[in-house]
């Protein structure tokens, strides 16, 4: 009962006019951003990380907490409409959702996509305002080891699971973990890796490295080939996004079973909502081919219901994993924990005794841009889809100059600009090689985690390396982690026999 | 406690041609080796960034009496790590190129449209050297017409007007407005 009192209190202070319209900026704002193609939340977050410290931290995260779900709605809407999914885990959606726009039912599957993200965000709050306080209660024992255990499974599973070359996946991991030892070791006072540059002391700052890596990169990417893809036939949208009694009846349990495929997911560090949007995709069309009249591949509802309800509530028990551990999943998570850092905040065990309003506020503030989002979503699909009439070069130039307004505005200095141009060029290598990104945004935002605690540990067992292994905790974390690559070589050995089939 | 590289050399060898499933893994008619292997590129990024930490971690400073594990001891396991990764990722480019699919009807000699990239990083140079002497409105209005001009857009003038007008705006809403600082420039005299 007490977290729901506590819950009631964030609701209190969550609703004020000013956070409500917070609440509603980022809710427009994220769907903005994941309409237009080819930009998913994880660049809004991005874009947004260097305006939001204008504001105070209750209401920097309300609104990222909008921008992070309005994302992931806007994106669906456009992996329904064009096929253009702007992050992995919408590519799982475009499949069913965008045959079924094909055959002019746009309407009902853009509903479809609405309900079932709001189901499954909704559960995964739930969820979160009740295990979340316990999860932080039962990580507050955590020491060195625990958190080095915790910080090493984040790295493997998101460098081994999300990419599908591993080589690639660790590359970029070092290189984000490299990134984060520049700048004076707190230890020893030593000076690392900045070669006497002063702009280099405090370290390459983490709004440099995500806007880098996250938009310009992006922006970079697109205009290797804009003039030379073709471009995508458009559809038109339009009639009621309302869904008759039998649809609902139809999509109701791929709902609930995306749902539960989602949820667990948010805990382990393994990239975020991509692998249980296709695992819950992959589970409809086994059950569906079971069926009298299969369905699948003719646009079915099932095949849009159970992803979208997945990666939503992958998103939410992902917020409660950052929330309790400090345990980001994702790219855009690492970007909100990254955040939190600015404010002088650390998310884990002890966010919850040392600022609980802003904890209760953020988690009311899911609940609250969840419906924002349902009412924006619902009736006004078509008219987000009028964004795409920006025309191109305008657009990116206009991200372009934000990217640079973001940086100068945080850091005020040319150096960073600098240093903000480089990485991008790292970061559009990245994807045009398809080295995955988020790898080496954990790496930059657990870096110093990892390293201090590993530090804490060997100093604490005057180099005794088998304080790693000490306890239970960090054993079940690393036999977690055996499970977790043992399935992950099981399932790519698996999807290349099918491949040849 | 190994380092996690081990378990990769074996996963690089499902990656080639996984892409999607498409049939991408022909090499177009009469190219030369390098191509489908531009991918190299990244194994010299690792190389060079591990260099930099090698640099590093020699030229360091660190007090006598600092305990084990030191400040180098991380880049350290970093550096290496970063130079096996390096190899791996050549030995996978020479051994499997990635050709990706053109969708355009028109072959060009490099997949990425580097015209296009230059505007856009060229821009961005531009700007980053000369936002403090000519100020914000200026430096961002240069900044947003090369990266149209980057990305096709063929109204020179039209933009021109239309990158002055929004990056004005920008400097309005939050140079004024929030009070962010960003510097006047030539142009500051007369505000």
């Amino acid at each position: 009962m007490d977290s729901l009192n506590m819950l009631m209190e964030g609701f209190s202070s969550a609703l004020t006019p000013m956070n409500l319209l917070w609440v509603l900026v980022g809710c427009l704002l994220g769907t903005a951003v994941g309409v237009l193609p080819g930009l998913g939340s994880s660049m809004a977050v991005a874009l947004l990380l260097p305006i939001t410290f204008a504001l105070d931290p209750t209401a920097a995260f309300i609104m990222f907490a909008g921008v992070y779900f309005g994302g992931m709605f806007g994106d669906s809407t456009m992996a329904i409409l064009m096929n253009t999914p702007g992050q992995a885990s919408a590519i799982a959606s475009t499949f069913e959702g965008h045959k079924m726009a094909k055959d002019g039912r746009a309407p009902q599957a853009l509903a479809t996509a609405a309900i079932g993200a709001f189901i499954g965000g909704m559960v995964a709050s739930v969820l979160v305002v009740f295990l979340a306080p316990a999860l932080a209660d039962f990580s507050a024992n955590f020491g060195p080891a625990e958190f080095f255990a915790l910080a090493l499974f984040a790295f493997v599973a998101t460098s081994s699971v999300v990419s599908d070359s591993a080589v690639k996946g660790l590359a970029a991991l070092v290189i984000g973990l490299g990134i984060a030892t520049v700048g004076i070791d707190p230890f020893s006072g030593a000076e690392r890796f900045s070669f006497g540059a002063p702009e280099m002391f405090d370290g390459i700052s983490l709004i440099t490295v995500t806007v880098a890596i996250l938009a310009l990169g992006e922006v970079f990417h697109i205009a290797s080939r804009i003039r030379r893809d073709r471009t995508d036939q458009r559809i038109r949208s339009a009639g009621r996004p309302f869904l008759s009694r039998a649809e609902i009846k139809e999509a109701a349990p791929a709902w609930a079973r995306g749902t539960a495929i989602g949820l667990p997911f948010g805990v382990i560090p393994a990239g975020g909502s991509e692998i249980p949007t296709f695992i819950s995709y992959d589970v409809e069309r086994r059950i569906d081919r079971r069926r009298r009249n299969p369905k699948f591949g003719k646009g079915a509802i099932r095949g849009l219901a159970a992803p979208e309800a997945a990666g939503n509530a992958t998103t939410g028990t992902a917020m409660g994993a950052l929330l309790a551990l400090g345990l980001p999943v994702s790219a855009t998570a690492a970007i909100m924990l990254a955040a939190f850092q600015q404010y002088g905040l650390q998310p884990g065990p002890l966010l919850f005794d040392r600022s609980p309003d802003l904890v209760w506020a953020l988690l009311a503030s899911f609940f609250i841009a969840m419906v924002v989002l349902l009412i924006i979503n619902l009736p006004f699909a078509g008219l987000w889809s009028k964004l795409l009439l920006i025309p191109a070069p305008y657009l990116y130039a206009g991200i372009t100059v934000f990217c640079g307004l973001g940086v100068y505005a945080t850091s005020g200095a040319v150096f960073d600009l600098l240093m903000l141009l480089g990485l991008g060029m790292v970061g559009f290598l990245m994807r045009r090689h398809g080295m995955p990104l988020a790898p080496l945004m954990i790496g930059v935002v657990l870096g110093p985690l990892a390293e201090t605690s590993m530090r804490d540990a060997l100093l604490s067992s005057n180099g005794d390396y088998s304080v790693f292994f000490d306890g239970p905790i960090p054993l079940v974390l690393y036999a977690l982690l055996f499970i977790v690559l043992a399935f992950t070589v099981r399932s790519k050995v698996v999807n290349r026999t099918r491949q040849d089939v | 406690m190994s380092t996690p590289v081990p378990s990769s050399p074996d996963m690089a060898e499902q990656h080639p041609g996984e892409k999607a499933g498409l049939p991408d893994g022909q090499p177009p008619a009469g190219t030369s080796w390098w191509s489908g292997r531009s991918g190299l590129l990244l194994s010299l990024v690792m190389v060079a960034f591990s260099t930099y930490l090698l640099i590093g971690i020699l030229t360091m400073e660190v007090g006598e009496d600092t305990d084990f594990p030191g400040p180098k001891f991380f880049p350290g396991i970093l550096m290496v790590a970063g130079y096996v990764l390096a190899a791996l990722l050549a030995l996978h480019y020479v051994r499997s190129p990635e050709h990706p699919t053109e969708t355009s009807a028109q072959r060009y000699r490099t997949f990425t449209d580097w015209s296009a990239v230059l505007w856009a990083a060229g821009g961005f140079l531009l700007f980053a050297l000369t936002l403090e002497k000519l100020g914000w409105i200026i430096a961002a209005a240069l900044l947003f017409w090369c990266v149209a001009r980057g990305f096709g857009s063929r109204r020179p003038l039209f933009d021109v007007s239309f990158a002055l007008l929004f990056s004005s705006a920008i400097y309005l809403a939050f140079a004024i407005g929030l009070g962010l600082n960003l510097p006047s420039g030539i142009l500051g005299g007369g505000f």
